[in-house]
């Protein structure tokens, strides 16, 4: 069972996608920042990360190349309330972006793409 | 070994190489030497680094204006004989020169770019220093300009081989010292390598040496001093995609395996704001032309090649004025995979007619993709070919069942 991680601020994302997923199947574990995120990646080897953008204390595109400097491969997917991230450049760094909604349809089809993705290691 | 060597300082090692290939830059070659001496002294002071001009046998003073750039650091200038053109001979020099000096380092700028700065060769150093192995320039473009790597290149390059690299074929790389080792022993070493085919050439050995392959965001757009995107296109275009058919026979059992694709490691995001590009001409009414020129002169060839889904589909094509000309996504990754398969099969002298017959086709999509996008700001567009990039991803299992 692939293990998602999802780090998001708001107690109320984490829940839905906590519940949504794991019933479609994954293992899911939580993280509300970016506090100690890399140590945290290291100790439970997630699959894929469920990244939010902008928390409270962090960012989540500084997050992101930060993961993406010590996991050069581990899958990010970006979760966003409004699309205007997209003109930052450090995005590209994620491998996918959903827009967040109640609806999880658009999350979970980039989960499992992001996931069957294979390339000769 | 180059055919020609001036090592005035008798260098035998180095930590890093600056690379600037040349034929004919006499107009330029100063302005580049400095910047790369700048570059090389603000940001890698600490190591022993050199600047190896590698030239095309150039009659015009090149050598000369080279040598007499003032520079902190050592040059070596190397040359290939005077009938062996091509920037591809010269970066074939220059793999032999970075052996020789077991150079950790290597940096290859193109001469005739009129903004380089400094800080080019930070964003292109400084990765390979910090781990990674293939290092490709994001340059500021718009939307209009480089239309073969947004349609064709990039699209194709990432649905094989799996990275998102956007600008694969620039002409300006960083790497790792190590990677001359298999270049070397690529076993596609044709004129269309020692020619513009070198670049994308690089960079598919890179992605299947399955080192960490960072992209470095330089901030400004890349100005050369000759500027015509299209006045190259018949030379340019076949060089280019008979080297991406080539290296696909080489690495058929890597590209089979990969699904989907993933991003690269990014670097360069802290450095400067970057700047608004020029806008691009696009002459629409020629693009149309050029593609319609097609059906006359190759439709016969189109029928033979093709799946049969696509020559009717590019009889519907055919039919659309220039005000709803469009060109399916779909239907342009199944040229290029129909495409690959032929050339794959083909002799050496059909395979020029076949590359030939690729380019009004090739036109045809350009035009789809301005009228698709003249609405839309740059970062739009690049959506949009993100999301053409998912279309040739999609469509890969074709590849797969017609390589077979």
């Amino acid at each position: 069972m692939p293990k998602i991680l999802v780090v998001d601020d708001e107690e109320h994302i984490r829940l839905l996608y906590s519940e949504e997923l794991k019933e479609a199947g994954y293992e899911v574990i939580t993280a509300e920042s970016g506090y100690k995120l890399l140590e945290r990646i290291e100790e439970e080897k997630p699959a894929l990360i469920v990244l939010d953008i902008k928390m409270v204390d962090y960012n989540g595109l500084d997050l992101l190349q930060d993961i993406r400097n010590r996991f050069y491969d581990l899958p990010v997917i970006l979760s966003t309330a409004y699309d205007t991230f997209k003109e930052d450049m450090k995005s590209i760094a994620a491998d996918f972006y959903v827009v967040k909604s109640f609806d999880l349809t658009e999350l979970k089809k980039k989960i499992a793409m992001a996931i069957e993705t294979s390339l000769p290691s | 070994m180059a055919f020609y060597e001036e090592n005035p300082g008798g260098i035998t090692k180095a930590d890093m190489v600056l690379a600037i290939p040349t034929f004919d830059e006499v107009e330029t070659i100063d302005f580049t030497t400095v910047q790369a001496a700048t570059g090389l002294a603000e940001y890698f002071g600490g190591i022993e680094s050199v600047i190896v001009n590698c030239d095309n046998h150039s009659t015009d003073g090149t050598k000369e204006g080279f040598f007499a750039t003032p520079t902190e650091m050592p040059k070596i200038y190397i040359s290939t004989g005077p009938e062996q053109r091509g920037k591809g001979n010269n970066l074939r020099n220059l793999f032999e020169k970075v052996r020789e000096l077991e150079a950790g380092i290597v940096v290859v700028l193109e001469a005739d770019i009129r903004n380089v700065a400094p800080h080019w060769i930070r964003n292109l150093g400084e990765p390979i220093r910090k781990g990674s192995g293939y290092v490709c320039p994001l340059y500021v473009r718009h939307k209009y300009e480089a239309t073969l790597t947004s349609s064709l290149v990039y699209p194709l390059m990432r649905c094989l081989y799996g990275r998102r690299v956007r600008q694969p074929n620039v002409g300006d790389f960083g790497f790792r010292g190590d990677l001359v080792d298999v270049f070397l022993k690529s076993p596609v070493w044709t004129d269309s390598v020692q020619h513009f085919g070198v670049d994308i050439w690089m960079t598919t050995i890179a992605l299947n040496a399955r080192l960490p392959i960072c992209q470095s965001l330089i901030g400004s757009p890349k100005i050369h001093r000759k500027k015509d995107p299209y006045a190259h296109l018949p030379v340019l275009f076949p060089q280019v995609i008979s080297t991406i058919f080539d290296m696909m026979t080489v690495y058929a059992d890597f590209w089979h395996r990969v699904k989907w694709s993933k991003p690269t490691l990014l670097f360069g995001t802290d450095s400067h704001e970057a700047e608004t590009p020029v806008p691009a001409e696009v002459n629409v009414g020629r693009l149309h032309e050029r593609f319609l020129e097609g059906f006359d002169k190759y439709n016969g060839m189109w029928q033979n090649v093709y799946d049969q889904t696509v020559c009717p589909k590019l009889q519907e094509i055919r039919g659309l004025d220039l005000q709803h000309f469009s060109f399916p996504t779909q239907t342009w990754a199944k040229i290029l995979f129909d495409m690959a398969k032929a050339y794959s099969r083909a002799g050496e002298s059909q395979r020029a007619v076949l590359l030939d017959s690729l380019l009004p086709l090739y036109l045809g999509k350009v035009l789809s993709f301005v009228k698709k996008t003249e609405r839309m700001s740059i970062q739009q567009a690049e959506d949009y070919v993100e999301n053409e990039c998912t279309t040739f991803e999609e469509t890969k299992p074709y590849l797969l069942k017609v390589w077979e």
